[in-house]
Order: structure tokens, then C-alpha cells, then sequence
């Protein structure tokens, strides 16, 4: 039964406290309405993908947990956002807290023109002020956690420019995860990476798991049936299905998810 | 269903379907011609059966080929998973059938110039035959047509395929003590009967294949078991 055997990444706790709760959320860009009563629970350190065709909201979505979307007046989001029990979108939450709670990290990596040092420790500054020891301990831990840190040690003072490309999205990783955030997103992080690239960053999401709460965007199906636990497959501003990773790729409910999984949608 | 975006996607699917359509019709065939070479003592149509094996055996591993290449290729997902996993459970229950139609041909051969019993031997397993090769029939038409109620039908009714095997044993063994110039027929007709017995099993695995393919689920019910010849051995010989 599929049920029963599942496959090691694909465990999922039933039982894991809900960490980012969605309920009855609407989102307009000016006239447009994008996301249409959006209900989802997101597990805490648990990895759940969203999937949809292009335009289907699942960005837009992902935009709203950080109020990325706040520096564009004419988009504006009703419904609630819950994290750890407070809304996000109301009007009285600190944007800069919550940035330093939600990491997020984008699909073209977007390094900062400084040294790596810099880039890891930029984020860290942007929230306190540490001693330099530990300024130094926890740049080396957030490197470490990112799998980069054997490939950067000897050039911490070289431009994060100068990196690869996936090297340069590791070192984005670290930068958000420098924070301590509680929440990562990510946003098709590994389109734009070679296959080594996008297999480090996948193992890198496998670790990362066991202490943050991951959502991530993806147009790559096997990808989200690899890493994630829990999936939602989105159309057109709407939820259409969300459900346990395995039931989404394996046997979904609703023939619209069948469809966009085999290929078949249009 | 919708066609994939792909569409030779869809040609590549096709045409697995089409190659297990063929080895269906194959086995069918097989079992059928084997049982009448053996009931009529046709040594001709029982090497004609012999010699289909093999282009079954090609046709299995095609199938399975070009399903891991498929695999490999497109990365199924949900139904189209399913359905290639599918195809490589069934052309391996189908081939499995042709092995067994063969060793019934190639007993039909062996026993064409022994000593020859009542005819009434072969009568039973003319009959258990003809039921397993309308089980075969159905199982295969079920999966053509992806009509897993069907497929169930033909799970649940294994169980009086098992009760004849038990009974058909019985009036061998019968046979066998009455007369020992019997045995050695008698022992190839009781091989014969087993390889018919297990040949309704594949055609229950395929109807757990088509309850998968279509629902995606396992079926984890237990089957009914009526074959009870461990028991007979005792009951007859008094042991």
C-alpha cells in the first residue's frame, strides 16, 4: 500500500503543528482579483510545494507571506495569513520582523555586490549587531548549513559575484538562513541551475527541513514529488487540490491535478 | 482520457497497449491449442505451441522495454505510472502463462505413446481449461477496456478453478490406484492440471494489476482459497 510504504523525504508527521495557516485569503492586483479564498495549512518543518501553471497565483502567493507585495500600492490582500497565531497582513505587523522570520529565496540567485563574507553577514547585520567573533561563527555556521563552505573557506573576501551559479544560490541560502528564519521560501530556486546545481540544492532542502517550515514554488514536477511532503496544486487564483505529496503524484482526486501532473492539461 | 500535450507520448502508450493486446491473444491461444493437444494426442499442434513460446517471450521483453524507455523518458506520473507499471506486471503474468501452456504441450508430446487410460482422465481437465480460459478471456478483455469490476469478477471466481484442481486430483489419484499402468499418464495430467491451476493465478495477479491501474490502490484482500489438495493427499490415501 502506498500509503504505508513511504519513501524516506516523502515522511510526513501528520501530527506537526501548523505553522502558517491561510485562511479565506483574496489577493487583487488593482482590479485583478489573483488568489480566490485560498485556504492551506503549511506544517511546521515540513516542505510543501506549490504547483500550477504559469499565472495560476502560486507566486503571487508566496509574495504575500513576506509582503513582498506591501511596496506596490495598487496590490492589496484580504483573509487572514497566520504565523504562529498573528496575521501577516495586517497593517500593524513590523515588515522588517517579519522579513527576518520568512527567508526567502528567489529563482535567478541575487548576490550582493561584496565579498561572500559580506553577503552571508549582510543579513545578520541587518537585524543585530554581534561581536565579531560571532559574527564570524555564525556566517561559518549559515555557510556550513549551505553546503558551501568547503568550496568558499580560502575566498571569504572575494566578490560572491565571482561564484557559479548554483554556488551563488547556496550563498543566498546562507544569507537567508543566517537570519534564523523560521520560514523559507522559495521561489523556482533551482530553473535557472545545471542538474549537479539543482541535486545540491535539493539535498541542501532535505537538510534544511529538520529546522525550518519550507514552501516552494516549482515548475518542475519531479522535483516537488522529490522533495516535498505535502503538495497544492493551484489554477487560475484557486486551490484546486492539496493533499499529501504521494496522493498528488501518485493518485489524485481531482482530474484537473491528473491532468496538469501526466501533461495532459490545455 | 485527454491526450497528452506530447503527443508521441500518447503513439508510445498506444503501442504498449497494442503489444500486450497481442500477447493476450497469444496465451489465449496457447493454453486453448495445448489442452486440445494433449485431450486429442495432436503431437503437430502440440509442437505448433512449443514453438509460439518463444515470439512471446520476445514480445515480454519489448514490453518491458520500451516501458523502462518510456519511463526514462517522459517520467510518468499518477495514471500514466501506474499504467506502465502496469504493462511490465501483466506482459510478465502473460509470458508466465505461455511457459505454462508449454509445459502442457510438451506433455501432451510425452504421454503420446504411453499406455493409455479411460478416457474419462482427460475429461476434467478439458473442463478446468475451458473455465481458466475463459477466465483468461475476460481478465484481458477487462483490461482492455479498463473495467476494474470486471477484473474483480474474475478474481472472485479463482475460487472454483481451485475447488476443480482439488477434485480433478482426487479422481486422478483415483485412477492412479486402480490401475499402476495409470501413473505415469496420470502423473502428467496432475502436472497439467497444476500449470492450468496456476494459470487462473496469473489471470487473478492481472485482475489485482487492472484493480491497481484503475483505483491506485492495492488490493490487500485475501482471495478465496479453495484449493485444499494437501488435505486430499490424506483423505484418499488413507495416510
Amino acid at each position: 500500500m502506498l500509503s504505508t510504504l513511504e519513501l524516506s523525504p516523502q515522511t510526513l508527521d501528520a501530527d506537526a503543528p501548523v505553522r502558517i495557516a491561510v485562511k479565506n485569503l483574496d489577493f487583487y492586483y488593482g482590479e485583478h482579483k489573483a488568489l480566490k479564498n485560498i485556504n492551506l495549512d503549511f506544517r511546521d518543518r515540513h516542505v510543501t510545494a506549490l504547483i500550477g501553471p504559469s499565472g495560476c497565483g502560486k507566486s503571487t502567493l508566496l509574495r504575500i507571506f513576506n509582503r513582498i507585495y506591501s511596496l506596490y500600492p495598487e496590490q492589496r490582500a484580504t483573509g487572514e495569513i497566520l504565523l504562529d497565531g498573528r496575521n501577516v497582513i495586517s497593517s500593524d505587523i513590523d515588515v522588517n520582523e517579519l522579513r527576518s522570520r520568512v527567508g526567502m529565496v528567489f529563482q535567478k540567485p541575487t548576490p550582493f555586490p561584496m565579498s561572500i563574507y559580506d553577503n552571508v553577514a549582510f543579513g545578520i547585520r541587518l537585524y543585530e549587531k554581534p561581536p565579531k567573533s560571532e559574527l564570524d561563527d555564525r556566517v561559518e555556521a549559515a555557510l556550513r548549513r549551505s553546503a558551501l563552505w568547503d568550496e568558499v573557506k580560502d575566498k571569504l573576501k572575494s566578490s560572491g559575484m565571482g561564484l557559479s551559479g548554483g554556488q551563488q544560490q547556496r550563498l543566498c541560502i546562507a544569507r537567508t538562513i543566517a537570519q534564523r528564519p523560521e520560514v523559507i521560501l522559495f521561489d523556482e530556486p533551482t530553473s535557472a541551475l545545471d542538474p549537479i546545481s539543482t541535486g545540491k540544492i535539493e539535498d541542501l532542502l532535505e537538510q534544511l527541513k529538520t529546522d525550518f517550515t519550507i514552501v516552494i514554488v516549482t515548475h518542475n514536477m519531479q522535483q516537488a514529488a522529490r522533495i516535498s511532503q505535502y503538495t497544492a496544486f493551484m489554477y487560475l487564483g484557486e486551490v484546486i487540490e492539496f493533499a499529501p505529496t504521494n496522493t498528488i503524484f501518485m493518485n489524485p482526486n481531482k482530474k484537473q491535478t491528473q491532468d496538469y501532473v501526466t501533461g495532459r492539461f490545455g | 482520457m485527454t491526450d497528452h500535450i506530447v503527443r508521441s507520448y500518447d503513439a508510445e502508450l498506444e503501442a504498449l497497449r497494442r503489444s500486450l493486446a497481442e500477447m493476450g491473444g497469444m496465451s489465449e491461444r496457447m493454453l486453448g491449442d495445448s489442452t486440445v493437444a494433449l485431450v486429442r494426442r495432436d503431437t503437430t499442434l502440440a509442437q505448433k505451441v512449443i514453438s509460439a513460446d518463444q515470439r512471446l517471450d520476445n514480445l515480454q521483453r519489448d514490453v518491458e522495454e520500451r516501458a523502462v524507455l518510456t519511463i526514462a523518458r517522459r517520467q510518468p506520473l499518477a495514471q500514466d505510472l501506474r499504467e506502465l507499471i502496469s504493462a511490465i506486471r501483466l506482459a510478465s503474468d502473460i509470458e508466465r502463462v505461455g511457459d505454462l501452456a508449454k509445459n502442457i504441450a510438451k506433455r501432451a508430446v510425452a504421454i503420446s505413446g504411453q499406455f493409455q487410460p479411460p478416457h474419462r482422465a482427460v475429461v476434467g481437465l478439458e473442463h478446468m481449461s475451458r473455465l481458466v480460459q475463459a477466465q483468461l478471456k475476460d481478465v484481458l478483455d477487462a483490461y482492455a477496456a479498463s473495467n476494474e469490476q470486471k477484473a474483480m469478477e474474475v478474481w472472485h471466481r479463482d475460487g472454483e478453478i481451485d475447488a476443480l484442481y482439488t477434485s480433478l486430483f482426487r479422481e486422478l489419484l483415483t485412477y492412479m490406484m486402480e490401475d499402476p499402468r495409470n501413473i505415469t499418464f496420470c502423473t502428467h495430467l496432475l502436472f497439467c492440471a497444476k500449470n492450468i491451476e496456476r494459470i487462473g493465478d496469473h489471470t487473478t495477479n492481472i485482475a489485482e494489476t487492472i484493480h491497481y491501474l484503475v483505483t491506485g490502490e492495492s488490493l490487500d484482500l485475501n482471495r478465496p482459497k479453495l484449493d485444499t489438495t494437501d488435505i486430499s493427499v490424506e483423505a484418499v490415501t488413507g495416510n
